[in-house]
């Protein structure tokens, strides 16, 4: 059996819930087994100071490496910025000297050898997709879906270490019953790191993406990445309105998507909380009746 | 090697839609694109227009899209770009149009390089010697050709060609870094300003685009904890970037990870905050938000970590 140290990420623990309740129903139908980490800190996100957010990665790759397990993300963000400290932290000099420096006082040390994977990563490389189609009791017949990765799922190539990553969505889309509607933006930003300092650039990347998915006639979208969800989903009616652009794409998170192709009760996998309806694509796979 | 490239053509002086025009050429072992459009000019339509000089990577200024792929011409081997016999070459994006495959990048480009205030300040102290050791990055970044192509490639010039763009504040950074420039404060300031650096979105696609290995995202990110470093957190028109980056670290600080809500209470102040009411209402009733954050555990040691770092930055200010 696959078992993880679970890095949740902020998100999943706040603005979405549904990606953690989700996760947590796909895994456990699968037979992955989660241990959350509780006592570990935000990776920092990219926005903190990798000053700072250096030592907090390696506090949370020490405690996993005590758990004698890899890292579990859900988030391209988490895993972008503690697979890039990861690397860093490779460097024994500066491994030394953040553990002398930080970890010490608190009685660990990091050692250099945490393996940190998202879940995407090891539903392809450690579960399988195969084994995931075998589960499939509610393909996704005649469901339109572009994928979207998120920056930190497609870069830089040295953290991302595989190429071949940069095609997993694909798999589990057309695993799931579902038909891959591929749209050149899904390597891109979804705008949501700018959503601060310039809302309506990251309005306008938000409306770009799932515009063209509309256009392309997906019928929804999914992600791997909270953040690009609160962006796609959460803003997208914001960024219809301040593009002037009829958009109204469901976004699926990543397990949503599995877990409604394995047969889960949509309720469980929190469908109910997603901004934009994920109603069509249920009516489409006839789960809610015909409006009369 | 027989190639047929297939070029786009238009010159807006003389009005007219764009067309395509193809031209077979045979070709060297070895040839890049550029040398192909050489081989075009010389031999079969002197009126063919393209950019670029040197041949060799130096002069930046030969960028333009072959079977999709946005680089340096002359740095593209035909044998490895050309698909089932043809190469369709595009200008590059975004820059002025002139004709054919050139552009004008004036504006794109250079002005946002001048508004860095690309040459050493000095504050008028007799010069110290510098050590070769405190060169070294500078150097690495006196590589870049200004070719462009991280603009191209990135994300939010796709959308707003008013961002500075990473060309411009891989520029600034390089004399940030460089031990002889004495107006490292002031360049932080100005590249914090709207559309500078705090508008990157860090997607690391101007380090993909990049020829000669500056690594302009990186540099970005770089030039972000710099500006933390000095307790300059955004230029002066730019306060809300400074509030968000406050209440995100003071959010981590007290209980080890975030607190979104607060986080755009803080940033976006009562009038921002009620901008985005409806979107947070919405969530609010679906259950989204999850407005008590519990304390970590072990955010104790979180904390002690920022203090550590945070006393250091104060020190190094003073
Ligand atoms: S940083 Fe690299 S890609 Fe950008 S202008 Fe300089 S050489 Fe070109
Ligand atoms: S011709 Fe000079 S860089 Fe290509």
């Amino acid at each position: 059996m696959n078992k993880y140290a679970f890095y949740t990420g902020c998100v999943s623990k706040g603005a979405c819930p549904e990606l953690y309740q989700s996760t947590v129903a796909v895994a456990k139908k699968i037979g992955v087994e989660l241990v959350e980490m509780l006592d570990v800190g935000c990776n920092g996100a990219g926005v903190l100071t990798t000053e700072i957010s250096d030592p907090i990665n390696a506090r949370t790759l020490a405690k996993a490496e005590q758990m004698g397990l890899p890292i579990m993300t859900i988030c391209s963000t988490c895993q972008g910025v503690i697979g890039a400290a990861r690397l860093r932290l490779m460097n024994e000099q500066y491994r030394t000297a953040i553990n002398e420096r930080f970890l010490r006082e608190e009685g660990l040390e990091y050692k250099g050898t945490t393996v940190v994977k998202h879940f995407l990563w090891i539903l392809v490389e450690e579960v399988g997709v195969e084994l995931l189609e075998g589960l499939v009791t509610n393909p996704l017949t005649d469901v339109g879906v572009s994928p979207f990765y998120g920056c930190y799922m497609r870069r830089p190539d040295d953290v991302i270490e595989q190429g071949g990553r940069k095609r997993y969505l694909e798999q589990i889309i057309t695993g799931m019953g579902a038909t891959n509607v591929d749209i050149s933006g899904k390597g891109k930003c979804c705008g949501f790191p700018i959503a601060a300092a310039d809302e309506t650039n990251s309005l306008a990347m938000a409306a770009k993406h799932t515009g063209e998915a509309k256009d392309k006639g997906a019928d929804a979208m999914v992600v791997p990445c909270p953040l690009c969800h609160l962006n796609l989903d959460g803003q997208q009616e914001r960024a219809a309105a301040s593009t002037k652009k009829e958009l109204g794409i469901p976004i699926f998170h990543l397990p949503q998507l599995i877990g409604l192709a394995l047969g889960i009760d949509p309720q469980e996998l929190g469908i109910q909380r997603n901004m934009v309806s994920l109603t069509p694509v249920l009516r489409k796979l006839g789960m809610v009746k015909q409006p009369a | 090697m027989d190639v047929t490239f297939k070029v786009r053509r238009h010159d807006p002086r003389t009005g007219g839609k764009p067309s395509q025009q193809e031209y077979s050429v045979d070709l060297a072992p070895g040839a890049t694109v550029f040398d192909a459009l050489v081989q075009i000019r010389e031999e079969q339509d002197g009126s063919l227009g393209f950019r670029g000089n040197c041949g060799r990577g130096f002069c930046g200024d030969c960028v333009v899209r072959m079977n999709g792929k946005l680089t340096l011409s002359c740095l593209t081997p035909v044998d490895k770009t050309v698909k089932d016999g043809v190469i369709a070459v595009e200008p590059a994006p975004y820059a002025r149009q002139t004709k054919d495959l050139m552009y004008d990048d004036q504006t794109f480009l250079w002005d946002k390089y001048r508004a860095m205030k690309p040459w050493l300040v000095s504050d008028g102290a007799p010069a110290k010697p510098v050590t070769e050791e405190a060169m070294a990055n500078v150097r690495t970044m006196m590589r870049c050709t200004m070719c462009g192509l991280c603009d191209f490639g990135c994300t939010v010039i796709d959308v707003d060609q008013g961002f500075m763009g990473p060309a411009a504040l891989t520029k600034a950074y390089r004399f940030m870094i460089d031990p002889r420039d004495t107006a490292t404060k002031e360049r932080l300031t100005m590249a914090g300003e709207p559309k500078g650096m705090w508008d990157c979105v860090h997607c690391w696609e101007a380090s993909e685009h990049c020829p000669v290995g500056i690594d302009p995202t990186h540099r970005i990110m770089d030039m972000r904890d710099l500006s933390v470093r000095h307790g300059i957190r955004s230029g002066k028109q730019n306060p809300k970037v400074a509030r968000h980056y406050d209440s995100f670290a003071k959010s981590v600080k007290e209980s080890g990870w975030l607190d979104e809500f607060k986080i755009t209470m803080d940033t976006e102040g009562i009038m921002g905050s009620l901008r985005l009411a409806p979107v947070a209402l919405k969530a609010l009733t679906r259950g989204k938000v999850a407005v008590i954050h519990p304390k970590r555990s072990g955010a104790e040691h979180i904390k002690r970590i920022f203090e550590k770092v945070e006393a250091e930055f104060k020190a190094g200010q003073k």
